[in-house]
């Protein structure tokens, strides 16, 4: 079998690429893309726990889905208000989008 | 001695992460689109692996088909965008470095605990009727996951009313 360990460390490995797209794009779509990555990261270490800790095998996969929703959730919302604001500015460059700078 | 269950985890887990890396490093948005449902599709088989194979079939669903099409939509929409190759990247060496920091202590992290090699029990023949009663279980997650229907239908009222011609 697959030890536990690979498996975080993968998913760490992910969360951490996503990590470098959000920090490092100044497009709100690849920043949003990214937000995705750090979601499945999180469900993949959910899914490793629910399989190796976990006799039941219910409580891990539970909170995967309920991360589903959320993803779900935040890309409709996220998306939507990305084009909302590229009919409103002609941009989705994070950088130009800052009048909440003060 | 390496098994062959892990020789296909090393397989999808370079897939996956080469795909990852690929989608933050891409020029055009398109393509860091199109990294991104390989990067999906080695998640899903990690679930495989995990032996949930409900799971990566949801994987499929929502991420391959559901997020890329819209994340493919919201491109289409703001194509301009697309031209300024040369701006599309903000300070991509400090991302680096805090990417990197991240990745080191979490792993720094994971090494020092003596982590299950393999997991307790088979897999039962009935998991996934067991996670439908738990799912709708009163004294379990009944009440979230009527939240989470509640809250599944107030984001698309609001994402139609975001997005709503004035």
């Amino acid at each position: 079998m697959v030890p536990l360990s690979w498996y975080l460390i993968v998913a760490a490995a992910l969360f951490s690429i996503g990590l470098y797209g959000i920090l490092a794009h100044r497009n709100l779509v690849v920043i949003l893309m990214s937000l995705e990555l750090l979601l499945n990261a999180v469900n993949i270490n959910l899914i490793a726990f629910s399989r190796y800790l976990e006799p039941e095998l219910v409580n891990g996969r539970t909170f995967a889905l309920f991360v589903y929703v959320v993803a779900a959730a935040e890309a409709a919302i996220g998306l939507a208000l990305v084009v909302n604001i590229w009919r409103n500015r002609s941009t989705v460059s994070v950088d130009r989008i800052d009048d909440l700078k003060g | 001695m390496i098994t062959l269950q892990q020789i296909f985890f090393l397989i999808i887990a370079g897939v996956m992460l080469g795909a990852a890396i690929m989608m933050v490093s891409a020029r055009q948005v398109f393509h860091s689109t199109l990294w991104m449902i390989l990067t999906f599709l080695g998640v899903a088989g990690f679930y495989v692996l995990l032996g949930s194979s409900f799971m990566a079939g949801l994987q499929l669903f929502i991420y391959v088909g559901a997020i890329s099409v819209l994340t493919v939509i919201a491109i289409m929409v703001t194509r301009g965008m697309m031209r300024h190759h040369r701006h599309s990247f903000n300070d991509p060496l400090t991302a680096a470095i805090a990417a990197l920091a991240c990745f080191g202590g979490l792993t720094w992290l994971i090494v020092q605990i003596p982590w299950p090699t393999r997991p307790l029990m088979d897999i039962p023949p009935d998991d996934l009727a067991f996670l439908g009663q738990v799912l709708i279980d009163p004294n379990r997650y009944m009440l979230l996951f009527e939240v989470a229907s509640l809250l599944l239908f107030v984001v698309l009222v609001g994402a139609l009313y975001i997005v709503r011609e004035r």
